[in-house]
C-alpha cells in the first residue's frame, strides 16, 4: 500500500549483488591462474605510487572524492528513508468549489478524517465472533485514498465469513459516507489471534 | 485510475515483499563505508593522521595483498561472491508472503495463509470429531495437505474429513486456488 518504490530496491540489490559477485569471484578464481595474478599484481604495483602523487600534488582530486562520497550519502540516506511512506490521515477531502457528485458543502472545505471510518467500522464489527481486533489505515495511493482494514482472525474462522462480515460493514459505511472510497481488506492471524481462544463453532 | 486496475495493483504489493529491508540494510551498509571513505580522504587531504588507513597507503597494501596466501585470497573471494549471489537471487525471485488475493466489485481482499490453514484445520476436526490439535495443516502455493491423527481407539472418517474441507476449499475465491489432500495417520493418539 505504501509508495515504496519496489523497483529500486530490487535494483539496487541487484546492481550491489552483481558487483560483489564479479569482484569475488575474480578474485577466488584469479588467484588460481598464475598469469591473471601476475598481470594484476604488476598493475597494483603501479597504482600505489599513482594514488599517492595524485594525492600530494592535487589536493582537490581528495576533496572532489568526498563530495562524491558525500553526495552518495545523501542519495542513499533519502533512499533508506522514502520506504514505507504513503500512509495518510484523511480519507476524503471535499472542496467548497466542486460540484461533482451532488451532494457539496455550501460553505467551505469537507475534511473526513480516516479515524472516522476507523471507529465506525470498529465498532460496527466488535461484535463479530470471528473477528479478533481491527486496524484501519487510510494510504495514499495513485491519487486516490485507500481504505484498508486489517482484521486480524479468529483461529479457526473462515475467511470468507470473515470477508462478507466486513463488506457488509463496509457497505453501511459506504451509505453513511455518502461515496464510496476504494478499501483493501486483510486477513490476518498474528499475535493477537494466537492469544485469543478459538472458535469454537463454525 | 480505474478501481479494478487500482486493487490488481494493491493485491500485488500485499501479496508480495517489497524487499524493503534487505535494500535499507545494503544502503545503511555501502552508506557506511562511503562515509569512512570520504573521511579518510578529508583527513589525508588536511595532512592530518588517518582514522584506520590512508588512502595511499590503501591503494599501496593492495600488492601486498596480491602477494597474500592463495588459500585466504580463494576464501574472501568465495564468501564475497556468495552474498553477491545472496544479494541477486533475492533481487530476482518473485518474494512472495505467504498470501493470497480475491477482488470483488467493492472490496479486495488479501487472506494470509495461516488462516486458511487454521480454517481448514478447524472444518477437519468438526468433520472426524477430533480435536483441533489433532490435525495438521500445511498450505502450499497450490496445495492445501490435511494430516489427521485419530483418536486411539475409535475410527475417523476420511470420507467425512476430506467433504468437509473439499466444501470450505469450495467457498474460497482466491487466487491460486487450493486442492486439498487429506491423510490419516497410520498411529492414533491416546488421551484426546
Amino acid at each position: 500500500m505504501t509508495t515504496t518504490n519496489r523497483f529500486l530496491n530490487r535494483l539496487l540489490l541487484l546492481v550491489v549483488g552483481l558487483v560483489l559477485l564479479v569482484v569475488g569471484g575474480a578474485t577466488a578464481v584469479g588467484v588460481l591462474i598464475p598469469d591473471a595474478r601476475d598481470a594484476v599484481s604488476g598493475a597494483v604495483d603501479g597504482a600505489g605510487s599513482a594514488v599517492s602523487s595524485s594525492l600530494s600534488g592535487a589536493p582537490w582530486v581528495a576533496w572532489a572524492a568526498a563530495a562524491g562520497c558525500l553526495l552518495l550519502i545523501a542519495v542513499l540516506v533519502w533512499f533508506a528513508l522514502r520506504q514505507g511512506r504513503g500512509r495518510t490521515g484523511t480519507l476524503l477531502r471535499v472542496g467548497a468549489g466542486s460540484a461533482s457528485q451532488g451532494a457539496t458543502p455550501a460553505g467551505g472545505d469537507l475534511i473526513v478524517d480516516a479515524k472516522v471510518a476507523s471507529d465506525l467500522l470498529s465498532d460496527a464489527l466488535s461484535r463479530d465472533p470471528s473477528i479478533v481486533a481491527l486496524d484501519v489505515t487510510a494510504f495514499r495511493v495513485r491519487r486516490q485514498n485507500v481504505l484498508r482494514i486489517t482484521a486480524h482472525a479468529r483461529r479457526g474462522a473462515s475467511p470468507v465469513a470473515v470477508r462478507e462480515s466486513i463488506d457488509r460493514a463496509v457497505g453501511e459505511w459506504d451509505a453513511l459516507l455518502g461515496r464510496q472510497t476504494p478499501v483493501v481488506i486483510q486477513i490476518v492471524s498474528g499475535l493477537r489471534s494466537r492469544v485469543a481462544s478459538t472458535a469454537r463453532v463454525a | 485510475m480505474s478501481t479494478p486496475a487500482l486493487y490488481r495493483r494493491l493485491v500485488r504489493r500485499e501479496t508480495h515483499s517489497s524487499r524493503a529491508g534487505a535494500a535499507i540494510a545494503v544502503a545503511v551498509v555501502l552508506a557506511l563505508l562511503v562515509a569512512w571513505a570520504g573521511t579518510e580522504l578529508v583527513l589525508a587531504a588536511l595532512g592530518r593522521p588517518a582514522l584506520l588507513v590512508a588512502p595511499a597507503d590503501a591503494a599501496g597494501s593492495l600488492s601486498g595483498a596480491v602477494a597474500a596466501p592463495t588459500a585466504l585470497l580463494v576464501a574472501i573471494g568465495a564468501v564475497v561472491a556468495v552474498i553477491g549471489v545472496v544479494l541477486v537471487v533475492a533481487a530476482l525471485k518473485p518474494a512472495r508472503r505467504g498470501r493470497r488475493g480475491s477482488r470483488r466489485d467493492r472490496t479486495a481482499a488479501v487472506v494470509d495463509d495461516r488462516v486458511i490453514a487454521a480454517s481448514l484445520a478447524r472444518a477437519a476436526a468438526f468433520a472426524g470429531d477430533v480435536d483441533p490439535e489433532q490435525v495438521h495443516v500445511a498450505v502450499g502455493r497450490r496445495r492445501a495437505s490435511v494430516v489427521v491423527t485419530r483418536s486411539s481407539g475409535r475410527a475417523a472418517d476420511v470420507g467425512a474429513i476430506r467433504a468437509a474441507v473439499e466444501a470450505e476449499l469450495a467457498g474460497y475465491d482466491f487466487t491460486p486456488g487450493l486442492r486439498a489432500s487429506v491423510r490419516l495417520t497410520e498411529n492414533g493418539t491416546v488421551g484426546a
